[in-house]
Formats: C-alpha cells, structure tokens, sequence
C-alpha cells in the first residue's frame, strides 16, 4: 500500500526504540506499521508525529508517556481489520492531538490520562462502516488533575447492515478544578446498519466546564432532491452528502500525505453506495 | 418545450393541482402568479419530480418525452432546471465541487468529454460574473452560511452553468431586496435566448419590471383560471386578486 512508499520516498520514517528525546530528529514524522506492540515516550520539547498504521489485519497495543511540555501528534489509520487499544499518559502542560481514521470491520480503544495541570488534548475521530462490518471507537478521557482541557469530535457513519458503535467516557477527578472538556459525536445511519452511541460524562468536581453531544441521523433527503435536481444521480448524491458529511474531520488531519490516503479508503468505503 | 394537460397532483389525500394546462415554447417567458397557497410551488416541484407529490392525473411532455416517466437527475440532464426557494445547505462539499460533477454529469448525458480543470475554472469565472457572486464563494460549501441573497444569486449562478433549456425560478425574488433582485434578475435576462425558456413563479409584480413576461398566468385553487399579457401583472398590482377570484366559478 501506499506507506511503503511514502517511507522510501522519505516522508515518514519508521519508528525504532522506544524513547524520543532531544537527540532525536524529529524532522519527519515516525510510523509504526503493522506493530503488535509498542511502548514509546516523548522526552523533547520538539513537536513529534507519529503515525500508526494497520494495513493488515493486526492486533495491537500503543502506550505512550509524553513528559511535561511535550507535544504529540498522533495519527492512526485502521484500513484493515483490527484490534487496537492506545493509551497516553500526559503530564504537565503537553499537548497530544489525535486524528483516528477507522475505515474497517475494527475495534479501537483510546484511553488519555491527563496527568499533570494545564495537559490538553484533541481527539478528532471517523469511522466508516459498510457491509458487515462492525466499526468501534471507544474514548476515555480521564482529567486527573486540575486545569486541563479536552475537546473531542467523533463522526460515524454505517451503511448497508453495517454496525457502527461510539463509546465515549469524559472523567473528572473530584479535584479537576477548571477543567474544560467538550465531546461531540455525530452519526448517519443508511440503509439497514446500526448506529451505537454511548456518550457518558462523569464529574466529580464543581467548577468545570463540561459539555456532550450525541447525534443519530439519516439522510437529508432534502439535499439529495437537490443534488439530483442539479443532475447528480442518487448514488453520487449519497456518496457526496457522507463525504461532506465527515470532511470537516478528516481536514484536521493534518499530514497530507496520510490525508490523501484516508479520503482514498473512505472513497473505497462509499463506492459500493 | 413544455406542455402540462389536466395535471393533477395530490399530497396525501389533499388534491394541490386541479387540471393545470400550460405550455411554454422556446424564447419564452412565462410568469406564473398566485395567492399565497394556489398551488404554484407545487407545480414547480411536481415538474422537478418530488416524490412528496402523487400525480394523479393528466400529462407533463418536456421536448417531446413523458417528463413523469423520468427519474429527477434524468429530467435535470435534458435541460430542466429550477431555481429553489429555499436552496439547501450541503455542510462539506464545496460549491465548485459539486458544479464540477453537475457539469460533467450533463456533458457526460450529452456525449461530451469531461471538463479539464482549466476549461472549468474559466467557466465558473466568466459565469459567476454575470450575477456578480463573489468568487470565493465557489470555495465554500454549498450555501452554507451564505446570505439570503447570495443563496438565489447562487441558484441562477448554477442555471448559468448548467445552461437548461427551460428554468423554472421559484419565488427566487422573495427575500431579496431590491439590489439583490435587479442583479437576480439582470442574470436570468441575461441568460435569455431564442431556444431557451423560462418561468418564473413570484408574488409580486416588482420582479416582472426586471424580466419581461410574454405572458402572465394567475393560478387559483390549484387551476389557472386566467392568463394574459404583462399588463395582466400590473392591472393586479393595483387591484388585487379579488376581482378574479370573484369572477371565478368552482
């Protein structure tokens, strides 16, 4: 597939060891392919991207520890089916910014610790379920101490007798003052497919600013009159209203490269439409 | 171009249109005008094939072909356009986009080779000039967070682009003012020529000092109970519907 070649043209390089620090170059971002398993922690004030790719069928683990001050950007991309569960433990002031592309019959588990005061995180997620297929993010963000923020986006969307499934967990500890935790999750339903939506917010502290949303649509219908009205037969007019539908998500990702593959896997989802 | 016969056309159990007749030929403009409730956005989506509506009687023949027979995208590529009331709003897909795949989608109906990017680009400039749509517009997703105003310039924009043979403007002037509306309005003359047709469906005679009608018919209770000349607009502009509705018999 195409991240072999983007490692031999010199745009992603693969991740070795288990340690970036500031003797690292952290010039290209890192991927880890097709990894069962690694441990990794980010010790630099350097920004690093890391890259975590199954293009084939894998089970698989990722634990990540960024020290004070470090900033991630995570990017995963599930186009084959998979079992993968990421977790990452933030201390004081790191930022760890999260794009999660599952275009596959997979079960994805993300758990953030916000460890240390004024951590912040960023989770921006889609799914695109057809088929059979059974497609699952579950999100814990966990803010552990005082003055922390969190802002997550999920969207979804499940075709033919496909199964789509959100599970979304915000904690805050009885001491997370100040913390500041928005989720939303948005979801179409087409066909004869499933959507699950789990949202849950548990708060332990007073004075917090937290908000959640969950949502469960179909098709407008109004908008395909529309597009077809202009031309556009149904299946592009569908095929259009999903890409649109999720394209502010996959705008946030932002590694062009891996960008374009994501479009290209989710255009492969939608052409059966 | 068009010819409608006894059409009727229920939503539920309640009939809408109650034996329309209408025919439109090339070079014509039409104004279809009406109470509020007459039935006349009705028509429009009847035509454009809303599926909200059942036909239950009489014919609608579009050059030459049973339109009802016709999927909604089929009727679009063989040239029929409306100009929506109330355009939606598609979050995501950028209006150049989708004018891209629209275009192609009509070319390819023809015959005709795609588009190059290039060929495009030039069309979508020279035709957002004739209604004065800002440019960057086009980058936008389509009609999301534009202007009352810019959502019809937008509408006969995409008529522009898509060039149809007969365009059927719903109200396109409700919600305008009056800048809005001669710049509307100037777009679709524009776009007048001798094989192509036009309706327009308003409330007001405001619009009909803009675009020119051959003929004025006024819609009631489903039925065009009168048709005239563009002095027909003006006589109601002053007098109201009553003496018509009075005169008219069920």
């Amino acid at each position: 597939m195409g991240v072999a070649k983007l490692i031999e043209s010199g745009a992603l390089r693969p991740l070795k060891g288990s340690v970036i620090d500031n003797t690292t170059d952290c010039s290209l971002p890192f991927v880890a392919l097709n990894d069962p398993k690694f441990r990794l922690s980010v010790d630099t004030a350097q920004p690093v991207r890391l890259v975590v790719v199954a293009t084939e069928s894998m089970q698989g683990s990722v634990e990540i520890e960024l020290a004070a001050h470090s900033s991630l950007s995570l990017v995963v991309w599930l186009a084959a089916d998979s079992y993968l569960s990421v977790s990452v433990k933030q201390a004081e002031g790191s930022q760890c910014d999260s794009f999660v592309s599952v275009v596959s019959s997979s079960d994805a588990t993300f758990n953030f610790d916000l460890n240390g005061v004024e951590a912040s995180n960023r989770f921006n997620a889609i799914f695109v379920a057809n088929g059979s297929d059974h497609a699952k993010i579950a999100l814990t963000t966990r803010h552990n101490v005082s003055d922390c923020k969190s802002n997550s986006l999920i969207k979804g969307v499940a075709m033919d007798r496909a199964t789509g499934e959100f599970r979304g967990l915000v904690y805050v500890a009885p001491d997370a003052q100040r913390t500041d935790a928005q989720q939303q999750n948005r979801n179409i339903e087409l066909d004869n497919s499933h959507i699950v939506a789990l949202p849950q917010l548990e708060i332990y502290a007073d004075d917090v600013r937290c908000s959640h949303g969950s949502t469960v649509g179909y098709a407008d219908e109004q908008a395909l009159f529309y597009m077809r009205q202009r031309g556009l037969d149904m299946a592009t007019a569908r095929r259009l209203q999903i890409e649109g539908f999720i394209e502010d998500v996959v705008g946030r990702c932002n590694l062009e490269p891996i960008c374009c593959l994501v479009r290209e896997s989710v255009n492969n989802k939608l052409s059966t439409i | 171009m068009l010819k409608i016969e006894n059409l009727h056309a229920s939503v539920g159990d309640k009939e809408i249109l109650r034996g329309i007749n209408l025919e439109v030929k090339p070079g014509e403009v039409h104004a279809i005008m009406g109470p509020n409730g007459s039935g006349k956005s009705t028509l429009a989506s009847v035509i454009a094939g809303n599926e909200k509506f059942t036909v239950t009687q009489g014919s609608v023949s579009f050059m030459g072909e049973d339109l009802l027979d016709l999927p909604i995208e089929e009727r679009s590529r063989k040239g029929l356009f409306i100009g929506f009331q109330y355009p939606v709003e598609i979050p995501g897909v950028s209006m150049a986009n989708f004018m891209k795949i629209a275009v192609n989608e009509q070319r390819k109906y023809k015959g005709l080779e795609p588009l190059t990017a290039a060929q495009f680009l030039k069309m979508m400039r020279e035709k957002s000039a004739i209604v004065e749509l800002d440019p960057k517009l086009t980058s936008r997703a389509v009609n999301e967070g534009f202007s009352g105003g810019e959502k019809k310039k937008n509408e006969i924009f995409q008529m522009a682009m898509l060039e149809p043979k007969l365009s059927i403007l719903d109200e396109t002037d409700s919600g305008l003012d009056i800048d809005a509306l001669r710049i509307v309005a100037t777009g679709v003359t524009r776009l007048k020529r001798e094989d192509n047709a036009t309706v327009v469906i308003t409330h007001y005679q405001r619009l009909l000092d803009y675009i020119v009608p051959d003929y004025v018919h006024i819609l009631y209770k489903g039925q065009i109970i009168y048709s005239g000349d563009k002095s027909l607009a003006l006589k109601l502009e002053k007098e109201g519907y009553d003496w018509l509705i009075n005169d008219y018999k069920e």
